[in-house]
């Protein structure tokens, strides 16, 4: 505890918060101002998803397009902490030479994954590459350096994903030819920065750290993400307290959302799954069905928001 | 080790942030190396975030 606690002691004019609630000390070194990235850490379920994605992704239908993925994480001074990986979804825009993200479902995403940790910053973007270049193309530094400045520190992370097998081992066990590159089989990802201003990008050094990926749980529900990505959005944004919930216990995944209603435990509730969208009214511990047919949730909501203010 | 008094800006943030770490659970940061209070979790805002999703531009 050391200085802070003494500190903490010394502010004899603010006892109460003080004494009623300890502070949660966290060891993180974060601080509003940052340097450049000198390292970016990688959850290892984050590498490893990023690998077996990559991996199933070539042995689909559309494998020999590009793919790629947005990461999520904290933003310390010097490194990133890459926490999250949101997929470019199945409605993304891709061919052998280019990919656009879908990123009405990614949005969403990113509500749900920072309903957890409010600090969860976009890092950047991996993507892949067929053949052998391991680094960012022309084309991709045009967009990126326009882009990087609304990111945190104005630096974003970059990560090339090939499997052209140069540095292909017959093990899965993950490896590092350089500082700034980890490969397993025949795929490898090289990882680089790029900030505000810089004229290319530079060779990031990457190591895996122990964590979860936080938007693994997100992926049983990924499709109807996307097929309700705007209207879930625009409701998210309208209801400040709309909070969402992955149910993947039963045979099929299922999204919920949550609409806190302005008496004291009563919510609406809605869950989407693939085929349909049920509405239910939350009320002194039960759980009512509606008997309302609407399959925009957003529209549902706000039937169901209009009956009940006309019942008050 | 410094065992210097908060001078009045400092001691402000401390109390901002424990007032903060009360009401909505807001970690308090701690410097590794001496345990001096270094600030509070720099929250993101949806908005920040969205933006730069919805605006990430095509790679090659």
């Amino acid at each position: 505890m050391g200085k802070l606690q003494r500190a903490v002691t010394d502010l004899r004019g603010e006892p109460k918060v003080v004494r009623q609630t300890p502070p949660i000390l966290t060891d993180a070194g974060a601080r509003a101002s940052y340097s450049p990235l000198q390292r970016v850490r990688i959850a290892d379920e984050v590498a490893r998803v990023l690998f077996d994605e990559y991996g199933a992704h070539r042995k689909s239908e559309r494998g020999e397009e590009e793919t790629g993925w947005l990461l999520l994480g904290l933003r310390d001074t010097k490194e990133a902490i890459a926490l999250a990986t949101l997929p470019a979804g199945a409605e993304r825009e891709a061919g052998e030479a280019h990919i656009r993200f879908n990123s009405g479902a990614q949005a969403v995403a990113s509500r749900i994954v920072r309903q957890a940790d409010r600090r969860l910053a976009l890092l950047g973007v991996v993507h892949t590459h067929p053949g052998s270049l391991r680094h960012p193309s022309d084309g991709d530094f045009r967009g990126d350096i326009s882009w990087v400045g609304q990111l945190r520190g104005g630096d974003g992370v970059f990560g090339i994903g090939t499997a052209d097998g140069k540095y292909a081992r017959p093990s899965d066990e993950l490896w590092q030819p350089r500082a700034n590159m980890f490969c397993r089989g025949d795929l490898c990802y090289s990882w680089y920065s790029l900030r505000e201003s810089a004229r290319s990008y530079q060779a990031l050094p990457a190591e895996i750290a122990p964590g979860s990926d936080l938007a693994l749980p997100l992926r049983a529900v990924w499709p109807i993400l996307e097929e309700h990505a705007e209207r879930l959005d625009r409701l998210a944004r309208q209801q400040a307290k709309v909070e969402f919930e992955c149910l993947t216990g039963s045979e099929h995944a299922a999204l919920a959302l949550m609409v806190p209603l302005a008496d004291e435990g009563r919510s609406l509730r809605v869950v989407l799954t693939g085929k349909e969208v049920r509405y239910f009214l939350a009320r002194e511990g039960s759980l009512l069905a509606a008997d309302l047919s609407e399959p925009h949730a957003d529209r549902g909501v706000y039937r169901l928001l209009a009956e009940l203010a006309g019942e008050a | 080790m410094d065992f210097r008094p908060l001078n009045d800006t400092e001691r402000r943030q401390l109390i901002t942030a424990l007032r903060g770490n009360a009401d909505t659970g807001s970690a308090l940061l701690m410097d590794r190396r001496d345990t001096s209070f270094l600030g509070i979790a720099e929250e993101v805002t949806d908005e920040e975030v969205i933006n730069a999703i919805k605006s990430v531009p095509c790679h090659y």
